[in-house]
């Protein structure tokens, strides 16, 4: 067999350490004294061949002290007193390779006692005893002949100057067996890795130029097919296996859309060649297959600016296990932190934070999730100002602290007060509110405020219009929608003005049938009318996942196949539509009997939820129940995640995982214990909404001032300072009228009615527009959009519009009201930034208004340009 | 399946996603008159003048039918041939269909590139690829990379000071966005409707009782209490913000900004010619953006995502329109003398699936498309490339969309090599690939 048992053990083959009374040494194999300089080729057996061979290591060849160190070397610099041991770690401690197709990667580690690690791979000398035997480049081991040799690692630690050697055994055997290359363990690897099977490519449903492979190769049978059967055996021609057209295309010697893959005599070249040579087989059926790959190290922290390797191994059926390093795909889930190669390097940016790589192979994937503090941890009068109230202070604290990072202040009042507003109920503060809260001496007045808030009728029209969005309360054909939308949205304020709770609120929706007129939640599936759009939307809605992929196929970076789209689907088989009591409207009925076939097999779906059993198919049952049911159980891993991480984001600006409905396994969060610790409180109070409101303003995260200090300045995903963002079109808008003391008319409502209440998003506005309010045609919050356009600023400038609100609302009023000068600046202030002027903002008014001749127009000119500073279109 | 949506044009995968900035995106200095003088210092400086082009993009979202208007198989099989005709045009040899007989009479100012392909069938994807330059590396493409259009009014600005170096008409289609050259890189989108009776671009002068003397003291005011710090936001939305103030300043105090947008002061008989629908006026409103100074135009004709009924809707609605559109626009500009100086640029993010389908449409096809450049120093009346006998891959000279950007860079004298660095502090050229198509440039 092909495959080889790798040990993952660690072998400790030389600990140096650094004792008052000198040099000692704790071999665990003999070795040699530390020389200050190794000439490589001087310390080793005249026959061992010396190799550094990387290309980008400038030092190759030379003595090592000349070894350039990358930057990856500052993060070993010893921080405390008792960090002396230091030692070079290498991983596998044993190399076996099984065939001449095989190869490993080895890291190179050195670490220390206090815990701290560098990778030095790529920074060290390899001496291979035996030359015959293997070569290594870089850490990685490629086999040339049969035979045994030990491999000698040297390096240099950069902080303590010292030299340090690591041993490890390369055993090669079968070189020389031409064994049978099997189609799915070897030939698939090289059509994935190349992207031959890829999306674009011939992976796509249509194929490409005749020549269609299942994406990522995920069903072997069909490819093997179409390969070797289809095309009249030109694809490849075992008469002439150099002139197939699997080996003229990829290396450009036959015209290629996807143009040149790989060089004539390149490895994936010997081995598709060899597999045709045999007799293009498809090896055995019962051959093991991947159960999993694990990538190593899983959590490494790595400082800024730097570099690592990673090594991935495959997990067998059998038991066995194979280093698929090279053979596997790579990608940087935050390239704004990391990036990575087709190798498995790993190189960081100048960001701080958590990111991770996925690696990919055979339809597994792994992460790998990386650390890249700010720099040293920090003293502890970093957090001296901050005092935790509760779990998520604590568990954002504790990531500060992993991450070197300070946060910033607590905000002032004035500051709470307007955000609180925003966020909680679409709002400004009004002047009188900004002043009592000021001038309220308790302890407590912060939570008082944010009660008060949740218990204000805005609440539900804020969040109604924020979940109208979601559910794509949607406004087609004019007056024909009309009543469904009203209704729908009436039924989604009146669900957050009760507080229902959020699984019973998800379940209304899930399962409503009938008509409009007694259940308005049946709206909902007028838009999401079709089985895909049902499993698309609750999957990506309610449970934060995308799944849509897997309606094709199989998911390329989670574990859900067509079947487990089928099975999702079978929940929504038997509902129907019909005419409804109101004109123009459907209704929505559930038949006893309906299924769904899967696709591709045909075979009809028991319903089955994400990860769960499969349901029995009951006759008149409405599987939707189950369906439910399984969703808001308390040990859901997905519904409560989903809903806590939403609501995080609206408060705090970013998602702990980000996009905020891209849930999976290689899109980890950037705080995972702070994010199951809000899910499993959330699903501790039943699923309300209000509490984890609540839960969230309260903490002392999202009470801390935007104002960035050193060490938080780019920090964007955890929450050591508040991150400001503009103000939502709606929000923005109601906003306007606030301060300027207008009223929009909206056609159709009444007067009064604000643009928080608006049922659907088809009632004129341009302002609406322009400040890129949702059109309703997804479930992703994306859809809203706070992207800035010149338009946006010409309106709030320049239109008649701006200009009528500011010269017709309050001004005019006070002036009447033979307010003072002074009196009526500070409204404007507490109007527009929650906030009394500054000492020389009310000078600067005064004497902008007292060298004017119109006193209205100066005070109009004065609310003018507050509404065009950014204090007022960002909360902050 | 084409749905118009508010004036957007939704093409069957259904977003019509904003451009999404939520990755953040790092501010740059906009273009103030300063930087204008200083850029053409340089330049002077290094003894070339700065480039006088112009760019109108004409963009047709959804992906327009190769087979039918530029690269006609009549020898083809009837699934893919369709029905349509070739008829000659006055370039010697060329075809074109049967529906575009205005712009036959103006092949001869054009080239055609009938070997553009790429691998990307997806329209969100490549509509990003083609209007950035950069594929997509997510699954849902947020405007990862500037487009070409915020690329040129960034390096260039506008010819005259007080325009918008960028502006979009009617909408921006998406991926037009300026990612991370900043926000204030973002088009103008006109937001209205240039064939609508009585259309007048929204908010360009302030109400006419904010007299100048008022508006002085406001923006004085504004500069005083408009004092967030823009450290707080990493994004940098609110500097974006500051720079869009400030160029609302310029436009609304230069007089040829109110002209530049003013299509009542085009000649009736200008404007039939050019046709009384969308796409017409806003080719006209284009013409006489670049006229009046503004760098880079965007002409937003969507629809062209002709899944069914693709010869009847081409024959009734896209072809007529844009047939008309088009060869006035390549007239109005050679006979005014400015084709030279403006360089027009035809393409939607991919061609048209040769068979035609059960529906008597046709599908995505990246394969092989057609693409057409005109003046701005483009060769006139070359063809390049050609496809395969059913106009399915390329036959010879397989051309990318790099390339055809290549190209037009290298006219604007913009340096492709030149990087820009990202929201991850990474430099990125502003192209990574392609090479010039030296036979027409």
């Amino acid at each position: 067999m092909m495959r080889k048992t790798l040990s993952n053990g660690l072998t400790i083959t030389l600990v140096i350490a650094f004792s008052p009374l000198g040099v000692s040494l704790r071999a665990a194999e003999k070795t040699s004294a530390p020389s200050p300089a190794i000439a490589a080729s001087s310390t080793s057996p005249s026959s061992a061949a010396v190799s550094t061979l990387a290309s980008n290591a400038p030092g190759a060849g030379r003595s090592l002290a000349n070894v350039p160190g990358s930057r990856t070397d500052r993060i070993d610099a010893p921080r405390s007193a008792d960090a002396k041991s230091i030692r070079l770690t290498i991983v596998p401690d044993r190399v076996e390779l099984r065939d001449a197709d095989d190869s490993a990667q080895i890291l190179a580690t050195i670490e220390r006692s206090d815990g701290t690690s560098i990778d030095r791979t790529d920074d060290s000398v390899y001496i291979v005893t035996d030359p015959k035997v293997a070569r290594v480049e870089n850490g990685y081991v490629v086999p040339l002949s049969n035979g045994s040799t030990k491999l000698e690692v040297v390096t240099k630690d950069r902080a303590s100057g010292r030299e340090l050697r690591g041993f490890t055994t390369v055993v090669v055997r079968d070189y020389n067996v031409d064994r049978p290359i099997h189609f799915v363990n070897d030939v698939i690897p090289v059509l994935t890795k190349y992207g031959c099977n890829a999306g674009g490519c011939h992976g796509k449903a249509t194929g490409q130029n005749g020549f269609k492979l299942s994406l990522l190769g995920f069903d072997p049978v069909s490819d093997h097919d179409a390969l070797v059967k289809e095309a009249r055996g030109r694809r490849v021609f075992p008469a002439a296996p150099e002139r197939s057209l699997l080996l003229t295309k990829p290396t450009g010697k036959a015209a290629h859309g996807g143009g040149r893959k790989f060089e004539v005599g390149s490895v994936p070249y010997q081995m598709l060649l060899r597999w045709i040579n045999q007799g293009s087989p498809f090896g055995k059926p019962d051959a093991p297959t991947v159960a999993r790959i694990e990538v190593s190290p899983a959590t490494p922290t790595m400082e800024r600016n730097a570099r690592r390797r990673l090594r991935v191994v495959a997990h067998y059926t059998d038991g066995s296990t194979r280093d698929v390093t090279r053979a596997s795909e790579y990608k940087s889930q935050q390239p704004d932190l990391l990036n990575v190669d087709g190798e498995g390097r790993v190189s960081t940016l100048d960001s701080t934070g958590e990111g991770a790589v996925m690696v990919r192979y055979m339809g597994q994937v792994d992460v790998a999730k990386i650390c890249i503090p700010f720099g040293p941890r920090l003293a502890e009068s970093a957090y001296a100002d901050f005092h935790p109230r509760g779990f998520i202070d604590e568990l954002a604290m504790k990531k500060w602290r992993k991450l070197g990072l300070a946060p910033s202040a607590v905000c002032g009042d004035e500051e709470f007060i307007r955000r609180a507003s925003i966020d909680a109920i679409g709002t400004l503060p009004t002047p009188d509110e900004v002043r009592s809260f000021i001038a309220d001496q308790s302890s407590d007045k912060r939570a008082k405020l944010i009660d008060r808030l949740l218990d204000r009728n805005e609440y539900a029209s804020y969040w109604a219009s924020h979940w109208g969005d979601l559910l794509r309360n949607k406004r087609r054909y004019g007056d024909a929608y009309k009543r469904g939308t009203f209704a729908f949205a009436s039924w989604i304020r009146d669900q957050f003005a009760r507080n229902v709770h959020y699984d019973k609120f998800v379940r209304e929706i899930l399962t409503a049938q009938g008509d409009v007129s007694d259940s308005p939640a049946v709206v909902w599936y007028r838009e999401v009318r079709n089985i895909t759009h049902q499993v698309n939307d609750t999957s990506q809605l309610f449970l934060g996942m995308r799944i849509q992929c897997a309606n094709c196929h199989h998911h390329p970076y989670e574990r859900w196949s067509q079947d487990d789209y089928w099975g999702f689907a079978a929940h929504f088989a038997r509902l129907g539509n019909k005419q409804g009591a109101v004109a123009n409207e459907t209704a929505i009925f559930v038949r006893k009997d309906g299924g769904v076939s899967q696709p591709r097999t045909h075979r009809e779906m028991k319903p089955k939820p994400l990860g769960a059993a499969e349901a029995d198919y009951v006759r008149g049952q409405d599987p939707r129940e189950k369906l439910v049911d399984w969703m808001t159980s308390p040990d859901n891993p997905y519904f409560a995640k989903a809903i806590v991480n939403r609501m995080w984001a609206q408060f705090l600006g970013v998602g702990l995982v980000e996009a905020i409905d891209d849930m999976r396994v290689t899109n980890p969060p950037s705080n995972a214990e702070l994010l199951n610790a809000l899910a499993v409180d959330f699903v501790k109070h039943d699923f309300d909404l209000k509490h984890l409101i609540r839960t969230i303003m309260n903490s002392q995260t999202y009470q801390l001032s935007s104002i960035p200090n050193s060490s938080n300045e780019k920090d964007r995903r955890n929450y050591a300072r508040f991150y400001p963002r503009r103000l939502s079109a709606q929000v923005l808008c109601d906003a306007v009228d606030a301060a300027t003391g207008s009223v929009e008319k909206y056609r159709g409502f009444p007067l009064g009615a604000r643009a928080i209440d608006l049922p659907d998003e088809s009632i004129d506005s341009y302002f609406l527009d322009v400040f890129g309010r949702s059109q309703r045609e997804s479930a992703c919050e994306c859809e809203r959009s706070s992207a800035a356009n010149l338009a946006q600023t010409l309106h709030l400038m320049n239109s008649p519009e701006t200009q009528r609100k500011i010269a017709g609302g309050r001004i005019e009023k006070m002036i009447q009201a033979k307010l003072s000068d002074d009196k009526i600046a500070r409204e404007l202030f507490l109007w527009t930034f929650a906030r009394e002027p500054k000492p020389e903002d009310l000078t600067d008014v005064l004497n902008y208004v007292g060298r004017s001749k119109s006193k209205k127009q100066a005070f109009e000119d004065v609310l003018w340009s507050l509404l065009n500073s950014k204090e007022f279109m960002f909360n902050h | 399946m084409i749905q118009v949506t508010n004036g957007r044009y939704r093409c069957c995968d259904g977003m019509t996603r904003r451009s999404v900035l939520k990755a953040g995106v790092l501010a740059f200095g906009g273009l103030s008159l300063a930087d204008l003088l200083r850029i053409e210092s340089r330049a002077k400086s290094e003894g070339r003048s700065p480039s006088d082009l112009s760019v109108i993009l004409i963009w047709q979202g959804g992906g327009p039918s190769h087979l039918d208007m530029w690269d006609l198989k009549p020898n083809a099989p009837s699934e893919f041939r369709g029905t349509f005709n070739p008829i000659a045009s006055n370039l010697a040899g060329f075809e074109v269909g049967e529906h575009m007989p205005r712009i036959a009479r103006v092949c001869d100012k054009l080239s055609v590139i009938r070997s553009a392909t790429h691998p990307d069938s997806g329209h969100e994807s490549a509509t990003h690829f083609l209007l950035t330059g950069y594929p997509p590396t997510n699954d849902i493409p947020a405007n990862e990379a500037p487009s070409y259009g915020s690329i040129v009014g960034k390096e260039l600005g506008a010819k005259q000071p007080g325009l918008p170096p960028y502006v979009a008409v009617p909408r921006a289609p998406r991926s037009s966005a300026a990612a991370y050259l900043g926000v204030e890189h973002n088009p103008f989108e006109i937001m209205g409707d240039p064939n609508n009776e009585g259309f007048r671009v929204r908010n360009l002068v302030p109400p006419h009782e904010i007299s100048l003397e008022r508006l002085g003291g406001r923006r004085e005011l504004l500069s005083r209490f408009d004092t967030i710090r823009r450290d707080a936001d990493a994004s940098g939305a609110i500097e974006g913000m500051d720079k869009f103030s400030r160029k609302v300043f310029e436009m609304t105090t230069s007089p040829a900004v109110r002209e530049a947008f003013d299509l009542r002061k085009e000649d009736p008989r200008m404007r039939d010619r050019y046709g009384r629908h969308t796409w017409g006026q806003s080719t006209l409103l284009a013409r006489r953006l670049v006229e009046s100074g503004v760098r880079f135009v965007t002409v937003d004709t969507g629809g062209w995502d002709t899944h069914g009924n693709n010869f009847e809707e081409l024959k009734r609605n896209h072809l007529p329109r844009f047939d008309q559109s088009f060869s006035a626009l390549i007239d109005d500009l050679d006979q005014r003398g400015r084709l030279e100086s403006t360089l027009v640029l035809v393409w939607g993010e991919f061609g048209r699936t040769p068979r035609i389908n059960q529906t008597a449409g046709r599908d995505h096809w990246p394969n092989v498309f057609s693409v057409v450049m005109a003046g701005g120093g483009i060769k006139r009346g070359v063809v390049v490339g050609s496809s395969d006998a059913r106009a399915e891959f390329p036959k010879d000279r397989p051309i990318s969309p790099q390339d055809i950007l290549a190209t037009m860079y290298r006219k604007l004298g913009i340096d492709v090599e030149k990087a820009y660095v990202n929201e991850a502090d990474r430099p990125v050229q502003i192209l990574n690939q392609g090479k010039p198509i030296d036979e027409i440039s």
